[in-house]
């Protein structure tokens, strides 16, 4: 019994180190969290402003805006952008976003798949993995597979410059963003949003002509310097979305993780005291038998 | 008159001020007190502004924070890539990108 009892507490202190590591990696997924939801907010005054400023172009326009960036085409070469993060160890997070972007290859995107037009755009190394070993019918573009390491709007903007190029030379027709939107630490959703070509922008009922406003250059020039950057700071917000909830995702992972070293503690402990009082009745026994022969003798 | 700046990223200045200049796209200006509504594209150039006195925040780029000031008639200069400005009811919005070496002034 002994053997079994130095097993038994040998179990204890492993769990007990695994717990101590997903307790920590916990905590620091809660401050990152924290720092993540920060960049989201910070961001949204721009974004609104940015809003604001098209509204009030399109209530001063005659008829309706036209950019290059509405421009539905023949869908012939498309691009899916896949956001996930770097590291795992954040539950079914990276999996789900995968299995987002599967879904519009194997429905929106199947023909431009199977003519091999199709480019996966793979933000986040956990994304390249999953699909540089599945996909090999596919164009997989890593060349920004790092950018979770300098999340700034330069940065950013670079990539969704880059796209929004692409789709400008007709290199792209369609470009579909596969991500994970952030509702609040303990729900993500992971979707597949289509980012170019944009929904035709249309005048809202109630936007009112606020003022007689001057146009510098000109309302139709202004529009398409307006939309590229309306269009990258979406393309911001799904990357701060997704690094939100990749840490949402962590830290809900590593409180369930930490549960269960507990759970699992309190089992071990149970069958530790029983081996032990076994020990010790066993002990007790052979004294007490060993007392009995003496007595008898 | 009241003037916000934004960045995609934070917040930059806020607060009461005397003037601002501006490199729009079609040339710069300077946009003074009862400005007619105006919205324009901004280039790669200096934006000023000149303080007035009922308190600004600013970001502090030395320390990286957020801070506050009173005074007034303090110029203050940073380079911007590219952005927008809004102007309507002396509420001027200043939206730009690519901030390179903070505020100095």
């Amino acid at each position: 019994m002994a053997a079994n009892l130095k097993e038994v507490r040998e179990r204890i202190r492993s769990v007990q180190n695994t717990q101590q590591i997903t307790k920590a990696m916990k905590m620091v997924s809660a401050a990152k969290l924290r720092r993540a939801q920060d960049a989201i907010l910070s961001m949204r005054p721009y974004a609104e402003k940015l809003n604001g400023m098209l509204r009030n172009i399109l209530s001063n326009l005659e008829g309706d805006a036209e950019t290059v960036f509405g421009q539905e085409r023949e869908l012939k070469n498309a691009c899916l952008v896949v956001m996930t993060s770097d590291r795992g160890l954040c539950g079914a997070f990276n999996t789900n976003v995968c299995k987002a972007a599967v879904r519009t290859i194997e429905t929106k995107f199947a023909d431009v798949y199977a003519d091999g037009n199709l480019t996966i755009l793979c933000i986040g190394k956990r994304g390249y993995d999953y699909f540089r070993k599945r996909y090999t019918g596919a164009r997989i573009d890593n060349s920004h597979v790092n950018l979770f390491h300098g999340l700034s709007y330069e940065n950013i903007a670079k990539v969704a410059g880059s796209l929004l190029d692409a789709f400008e030379k007709q290199e792209f027709d369609a470009v579909d963003i596969a991500y994970g939107k952030f509702k609040n630490a303990a729900t993500q959703y992971t979707i597949t949003e289509q980012f170019l070509p944009v929904a035709k922008i249309e005048r809202e009922e109630g936007d009112a002509m606020l003022a007689d406003y001057i146009f510098e250059p000109g309302k139709v020039e202004l529009l398409q310097y307006l939309v590229p950057t309306i269009l990258k700071t979406q393309f911001q917000k799904c990357l701060l979305d997704t690094h939100a909830s990749e840490h949402g995702a962590r830290m809900t992972a590593m409180d369930k993780a930490t549960e269960n070293a507990n759970e699992l503690l309190r089992e071990l402990r149970i069958s530790y005291n029983k081996a032990r009082q076994e020990a010790i009745t066993n002990e007790i026994l052979e004294i007490v038998g060993g007392a009995a022969a003496l007595e008898q003798g | 008159m009241n003037i916000t700046v934004l960045t995609p990223e934070k917040e930059i200045f806020s607060g009461n001020i005397n003037s601002v200049k501006v490199p729009g796209s079609q040339g710069a200006f300077q946009v003074l007190k009862n400005h007619a509504p105006i919205v324009s594209s901004l280039d790669e150039g200096k934006v000023s502004i000149v303080t007035a006195g009922g308190g600004y925040r600013y970001f502090d780029v030395e320390s990286g924070a957020i801070k506050e000031s009173n005074e007034a008639g303090r110029t203050l200069v940073f380079a911007i890539q590219g952005g927008f400005i809004e102007v309507l009811n002396d509420e001027v919005s200043l939206l730009v990108t690519g901030i390179e070496n903070g505020l100095d002034g």
